[in-house]
């Protein structure tokens, strides 16, 4: 099979899979539906404050995993729900970020700068639309790339680096994590020990599973669902409940603005926004296809550039940034979105989740079977057929479409949804938090699982309050059997040498690199700290 | 947050300490092969290596903060507040999960004591009504137990919202699936 072999049968396998139902004799199949139903849902959490699309990612997966089996068949639909979740809630972020000065996700904060203040001035609806085409436009741009430099990325490994590379690779990984999340080197690499030291218990090789201290329960090791929700959704549920004690923040009525001018964008708009969403667009991509780096650093950057370029460029009757001006939004949505696609990046070409969102298409790729994420997906073999390579061009094309029905239902699904504003934090919360218990119990039926995800969610709470992000911790415990199993491969394979990950030119860069990014960026904390 | 606050060199020694403890006290002890091992007269890594290497991580983490972070502005803590709120939630939820554990078979206890019949819980596990009482009464525990944590009280409205919460979680997980358990029934 040639390369484009391959692009037709992923593209087929998305449009032709099992048939849900039939249109005037043309079959739908049941990829389309599950792309839609993520996408809309997506909408509707990232629309609601306190919830993200991680939530409803970890919600659906035992479900989906119910409903759809444990076979190759199950992945494309699977996968797909999970990329529309994914997709829809980077839209839905900005619904309540430009009605209510509230943020949906923590990504449209810059959102709210300039988006509210345009809905004061009556012109919700044209903000709306603004942050719409600016995040599909930006996402689309990210997927483009994507689909372009993941298999290259991936063909590129797959040929050049050996298993002192990989093992280095995954050092290098981890070490970048640790170091540019949260902000502090230090506590990034105290949250990636953390998940190494849980997710090695009761694993190894010998007959009796390490540290599992004599008992049975921590011999079979920490269900992965009740690590990653534990500390990742738990974590959170815990910190906003707290938020609303301290605060006692009453929800309070909204009073409504009424509409005033034009609410139309037209084309002298889009052609006006155009510079602010390219910028935004390469800068995303590129913060996204890093390990580790998150939307909202894609957004504040964003933001900044689209100011200082605002600055230099405005006529006099064009309102600044934070005031209400377009651009404003414009420049962070195009950011924001754009970081979702090349996150896959590194994903789908090295088998390394770069955020959340992305931890949770591995867990669903692991728990189904037959599709690993990694430079092996791309093998263009042509005498036999890479079924893993197929659905990689399934999963783009779910992408895709995802993309078409952004740009052709998003925007109306998405100004419906100001509503989800109303539901209150403090009745939304306890609801997420046994949702999300209920959904770990039917996958482990142990309530052991609900003591150790308890057990995680504190510590998720407790990180969260040190101001020590959770993601190392989370990518670490992912990572970390892959690593074990890498170094004791590459050290056998280089005849014991203890030296084997400076054995190669390669595996001596990469572990330079590992050591240089924390070594700088220890450094660069302390120049801040005595500034 | 205190820019005098000394909680990073606190978190970091803790961190220092743990890591010690683990490579230096629990890994020897609860852990059959060493960093390294002679299998066959092959060098092969041992079952220690990896837990080591995540002590290293934190100790290196604990030292930096320790000697580099020790002095920024703006350090975070971990307060008697916070642990007095974790404290307390995670209270509700053990207690809220204890009692879903236990209310089925205790009802049908008291069904066969009143009705002299001898019917076994875990055999009307996946059967309507039996298979509900736990999640049901339990899931309103944890939810309005929550809710009143945040609110500072339990009102009417809080309890028939989280009724109607548990509710939609049944028929979400429950009803559509036959092969999915709710807590607790894959326990009993």
């Amino acid at each position: 099979m040639g390369v484009g072999d391959y692009i037709l049968q992923g593209i087929l396998a998305f449009f032709l899979g099992s048939e849900l139902f039939s249109v005037f004799g043309i079959p739908v199949s049941i990829n389309i539906a599950m792309v839609l139903a993520g996408f809309l849902l997506g909408i509707m959490v990232g629309a609601t404050p306190g919830l993200a699309g991680p939530v409803a990612m970890a919600i659906s997966l035992p479900l989906l995993l119910s409903s759809f089996g444990y076979h190759a068949s199950a992945l494309l639909p699977v996968l797909g729900f999970l990329i529309g979740i994914m997709k829809g809630a980077t839209v839905g972020g900005a619904v309540p970020a430009i009605l209510f000065n509230t943020p949906g996700t923590p990504d449209a904060y810059m959102t709210t700068l300039d988006g509210f203040p345009m809905a004061q001035n009556g012109q919700a609806k044209k903000a709306l639309r603004i942050a719409h085409f600016s995040s599909a436009s930006g996402d689309t741009f990210s997927d483009l790339v994507l689909f372009v430099c993941a298999p290259f990325l991936a063909i590129i490994i797959e040929a050049h680096l050996d298993l002192p590379e990989k093992t280095a690779l995954l050092i290098l990984s981890l070490s970048f994590i640790a170091a540019v999340i949260g902000g502090s080197p230090a506590k990034g690499l105290i949250s990636t020990g953390l998940g190494l030291l849980a997710v090695f218990i009761g694993t190894g090789e010998d007959f009796y599973p390490r540290l599992s201290l004599g008992t049975d329960q921590l011999a079979r090791g920490f269900p992965i669902t009740t690590a990653v929700l534990g500390v990742l959704i738990l974590g959170a549920v815990f910190e906003g409940i707290d938020n609303l004690v301290r605060e006692k923040r009453e929800t309070g009525s909204f009073s409504a603005v009424p509409e005033s001018g034009d609410q139309v964008l037209h084309w002298a708009d889009i052609r006006r926004l155009m510079p602010y969403i390219s910028r935004s667009a390469l800068i995303g991509t590129a913060i996204g296809a890093l390990p580790g780096i998150g939307s909202t650093l894609a957004a504040t950057l964003g933001y900044t550039v689209g100011k200082s370029r605002h600055q230099k460029r405005k006529s006099t009757d064009d309102l600044d940034f934070g005031t209400g001006a377009p651009q404003g939004i414009a420049a962070t949505e195009a950011a924001n979105s754009s970081v979702s696609g090349a996150n896959l990046i590194p994903v789908l070409s090295l088998g390394i989740p770069g955020n959340a969102a992305a931890v949770f298409l591995i867990l669903a790729a692991e728990s189904i079977g037959g599709f690993v994420p990694g430079p092996a997906v791309f093998k263009f073999t042509t005498d036999t057929v890479n079924p893993e390579l197929v659905i990689a061009f399934g999963l783009f094309t779910a992408m895709a479409f995802a993309n078409v029905l952004n740009w052709t239902i998003g925007g109306l699904f998405m100004r419906s949804m100001g509503v989800m504003i109303r539901i209150p934090k403090q009745l939304l919360l306890p609801s997420v938090l046994l949702l999300t218990l209920t959904a770990i119990y039917i996958q482990e039926t142990r309530l052991e699982a609900i003591w150790f995800a308890l057990g995680f969610g504190v510590m998720g709470y407790a990180m969260r309050k040190l101001e020590i992000s959770p993601l190392p911790f989370v990518i670490a415990f992912i990572l970390g059997d892959k690593l074990e199993l890498s170094a004791r491969r590459a050290f056998s394979a280089s005849g014991n040498d203890p030296f084997f990950l400076f054995s190669t030119p390669i595996a001596t860069i990469l572990m330079l690199l590992a050591i240089g990014v924390l070594v700088y960026t220890a450094r660069k904390r302390r120049l801040e700290a005595s500034a | 947050m205190d820019n005098r606050s000394n909680s990073n060199a606190i978190l970091g020694g803790l961190c220092v300490l743990a890591a010690a403890l683990v490579a230096f006290v629990w890994v020897p002890l609860d852990v059959d092969s060493g960093v390294v091992e002679q299998v066959r007269r092959r060098v092969q890594i041992g079952d220690s290596l990896a837990p080591v290497t995540a002590a290293v991580f934190i100790a290196i983490g604990g030292l930096v903060l320790l000697l580099v972070e020790r002095r920024v502005p703006g350090q975070p803590a971990f307060t008697l507040h916070n642990l007095r709120f974790i404290a307390l939630s995670a209270a509700i939820i053990v207690v809220g999960f204890l009692i879903m554990r236990f209310t089925g078979p205790l009802t049908v206890d008291v069904v066969n004591l009143l009705t002299g019949s001898e019917l076994q819980y875990r055999l009307l596990r996946d059967s309507a009504p039996w298979k509900f009482i736990g999640y049901f009464i339990g899931g309103i525990f944890v939810v309005t137990g929550l809710m009143a944590q945040a609110e500072g009280g339990i009102t009417r409205k809080n309890l028939g919202i989280a009724t109607a919460v548990v509710i939609a979680l049944i028929l979400i997980f429950d009803v559509p699936f036959d092969d999915l358990l709710l807590p607790p029934n894959g326990d009993v």
